[in-house]
């Protein structure tokens, strides 16, 4: 019965619903985890990189942490190729902001923007939404450090800690668990890579499997954003003791 | 009528000369209104002389005093002495303007609504420079269509986030300029002067008004035409304010 | 009947020294004659060792470094690093082109250290994008003629970052001096692979 509804993006079901934005969402909650923190000094995201083969090439670029502007990154959960579009949408619009107003646009604005995009595929028929959802995080000078999170909808909200994709639901419930008000980065770094252990498949992490990103603040003032290396992911990991050993066989590894 | 050549020099890879090629001339940039063909440009940039009106701008230590002639005018005409030639574009903004008659107020009132149309979208209000950099690429816009504004104007704003004043000058050719003072017209010869050797960064209002007076006696001293007075505002962290101003004050020409 | 190129006044002038290169620029703005700003610089930054100045008309000045500045940073968010200064060169060469019959009235001056190869470079352009390569150095804006003369009779080449931004600053200062259209200032970038300083001369003020 419900195939006569689903098909088309722009229809409801008699119960009310859009499926196609359903099954978006659906998509997504495969996809690997990503958790974004706010402290009082700043913005942490990570993300699960699920690592598919052993063959594929590890090529130096992030997969799921992106950054849209000067003081703006951003998490993806869902499909990379569908991202990659809005990415790409997000960046021209932050700039031709800048060349308009000769200042960054503020972040609400900007996810803002993406969400109206997003928005128009579930009400515009023949074409499919977006099948990702975001994690942003940024700074402007009105609202300072600033965090938030979209999905296919077009629906968007402002968070003190959020997570996407596969087990957000276990991944936010021990975020709000944890989470302290006016924490600092450093603990909310320690929090996100606690946070990502549980929830993913393996217990011992290793930079491979995660990227980690920062927003913060220079001790000049100045504001930076930082998408991290393997050695500064690995050394976090080892700080907490959740970094992989090298012989360790793991779970699901075929010796 | 020499034809306006240089934008099209060419120079050779290799070598240093900068002499003219006389290539065919670009037809966009003849150089004088006088030109037969099509609606005059700005871009014809004979330096051209809109219809002066006398516009001032001081910062000072928390504010921008802004001024502007009460006179319209057309040719030797004052057609009305009370004009208005300001505009608050949101609560910390000032915008005063001259220009061709009818430009003004249709590019003013574009502006005013775009600056209202973006503090209802966002719930905020666009900060100073951002206001003068929105003015800017609109009238740069402007510049390069077949007819342009051709206004000048004076913005002034206090940021509500630090509370600092700032002033900027821009032409009718969409030239920016951040600026501790600034004028426009002829004013700009009789009172630059004035104020380059008067001002300072850290004047209070009532200092900031004690040099506006200077301004404009010297301009009553010097300038053969009537202006009727200056409408003077003041932009402060608390938003824009009209101050009571002297305009009656006999001053001797030289 | 004065031309876009000198309504709003400025001078630029780039060199290249031993591993090392220089850019500056006065910091006049005016309308003819009427000095209106004495703090309005001519270069822009679009990397950690690559520079653009730009001379000639005012609001051409600032719409075009507003645009390279978008491309830029696109270039930069897509390809993952920064823009070598070739690349800026060719950038600037076919957006100017772009614009072929109604152009900007812009004399850009590109100089940057390229981060691969640690090779100085410089060039000028017309207009319209024409590249103008040099070993030496490069001028432009209203003190071009007095440039060329200051920068022939100052340059020699290999010169170190220090003699470099003695010979730079003393050839734009002595320029701009005769020129009534530039000056009151000027701003100097002495450019190393990994170091660039920003220096403010003072100059005459009149």
């Amino acid at each position: 019965m419900s195939r006569r509804y689903d098909s088309r993006t722009t229809i409801f079901s008699p119960e009310g619903r859009l499926y196609q934005v359903e099954y978006a969402l659906e998509a997504i909650s495969h996809a690997g985890t990503a958790l974004g923190i706010l402290a009082k000094d700043g913005i942490v995201l990570a993300a699960e990189k699920k690592v598919t083969s052993k063959l594929l090439e590890q090529d130096t670029s992030a997969e799921k942490l992106y950054t849209l502007n000067d003081n703006m990154i951003c998490a993806v959960a869902g499909m990379t190729a569908d991202a990659n579009i809005l990415i790409n949408y997000a960046r021209q619009n932050a700039q031709r902001y800048l060349l308009t107003y000769n200042e960054e646009i503020p972040c609400e604005q900007l996810v803002r923007r993406l969400c109206d995009l997003k928005q128009g595929y579930t009400q515009h028929g023949g074409l499919r939404p977006f099948g990702v959802s975001f994690i942003y995080a940024g700074y402007d000078p009105l609202r300072e450090f600033q965090l938030y999170q979209s999905n296919p909808s077009g629906n968007y909200g402002g968070w003190k800690a959020t997570s996407v994709g596969a087990n957000n639901a276990s991944a936010q419930s021990l975020l709000k668990q944890d989470y302290k008000e006016d924490c600092d980065l450093k603990e909310a770094c320690a929090m996100a890579v606690k946070v990502l252990s549980k929830t993913m498949d393996s217990t011992k992490l290793s930079s491979e499997k995660i990227e980690f990103a920062t927003v913060g603040r220079t001790p000049e003032g100045k504001v930076y954003h930082h998408l991290w290396n393997a050695d500064e992911i690995n050394a976090l990991l080892k700080e907490h003791g959740l970094a992989k050993v090298d012989d360790e066989p793991e779970a699901g590894d075929i010796k | 009528m020499t034809q306006h050549r240089a934008a099209l020099r060419l120079r050779l890879a290799s070598s240093s000369s900068r002499h003219s090629s006389s290539t065919r001339p670009v037809t966009l940039f003849l150089p004088s209104s006088s030109s037969s063909s099509s609606p005059s440009s700005p871009l014809h940039l004979s330096a051209k002389r809109i219809i002066d009106y006398v516009l001032l701008g001081i910062t000072g230590k928390d504010f921008v005093l802004m001024a502007a002639s009460k006179a319209a005018m057309r040719g030797p005409t004052i057609l009305k002495a009370e004009d208005d030639k300001t505009r608050q574009l949101n609560k910390h903004n000032l915008m005063i303007y001259s220009g061709e008659a009818g430009d003004t107020v249709q590019f003013a009132e574009y502006i005013n609504a775009n600056i209202s149309l973006y503090s209802m979208r966002n719930d905020s209000e666009l900060r100073p420079e951002a206001v003068a950099n929105f003015v800017r690429s609109e009238l740069a816009r402007s510049l390069r269509s077949r007819n342009a504004y051709s206004v000048n104007l004076l913005l002034g704003g206090v940021d509500p986030i630090s509370e600092k004043p700032h002033l900027y000058w821009m032409d009718y050719l969409a030239s920016l300029a951040p600026v501790p003072y600034a004028a426009h017209g002829y004013a700009q010869y009789y009172c630059l002067s004035t104020l380059d050797k008067h001002h300072h960064p850290d004047i209070t209002l009532e200092q900031g008004l004690k040099l506006l007076t200077m301004c404009t006696d010297e301009l009553k001293r010097r300038l053969p035409i009537d202006y009727k007075g200056v409408l003077v505002k003041v932009v402060t962290k608390d938003g824009v304010k009209v101050l009571d101003f002297d305009n009656d004050r006999i001053v001797k020409s030289a | 009947m004065s031309s876009p190129f000198d309504i709003n006044g400025g001078a630029c002038v780039a060199m290249v020294g031993k591993d090392c290169v220089a850019i500056a620029c006065d910091l006049r703005l005016g309308m003819q004659a009427l000095t209106v700003s004495n703090n309005f610089p001519k270069l822009f930054n679009f990397g950690p060792s690559t520079f653009l100045g730009l001379t000639g008309l005012a609001t051409d000045v600032s719409t075009v470094s507003d645009l390279f500045r978008y491309k830029v940073n696109m270039y930069r968010l897509r390809e993952e690093r920064n823009i070598a200064p070739q690349t800026l060169a060719n950038l600037v060469s076919s957006s100017l082109y772009e614009k072929r019959f109604g152009p900007f009235f812009v004399s850009p001056v590109v100089a940057g250290v390229n981060y691969t190869t640690g090779k100085p470079f410089i060039c000028g352009f017309d207009s319209i994008g024409c590249i103008d390569f040099a070993k030496d150095f490069i001028v432009s804006g209203t003190a071009s003629e007095q440039l060329f003369g200051t920068c022939e009779g100052l340059w020699e080449p290999d010169m170190s970052p220090d003699d470099l931004f003695e010979t730079i600053s003393q050839a734009l200062l002595s320029a701009v001096d005769r020129d009534a259209l530039s000056g009151w200032g000027a701003q100097v970038y002495i450019i190393e692979k990994d170091k660039v300083t920003k220096r403010l001369l003072k100059g005459r003020q009149d």
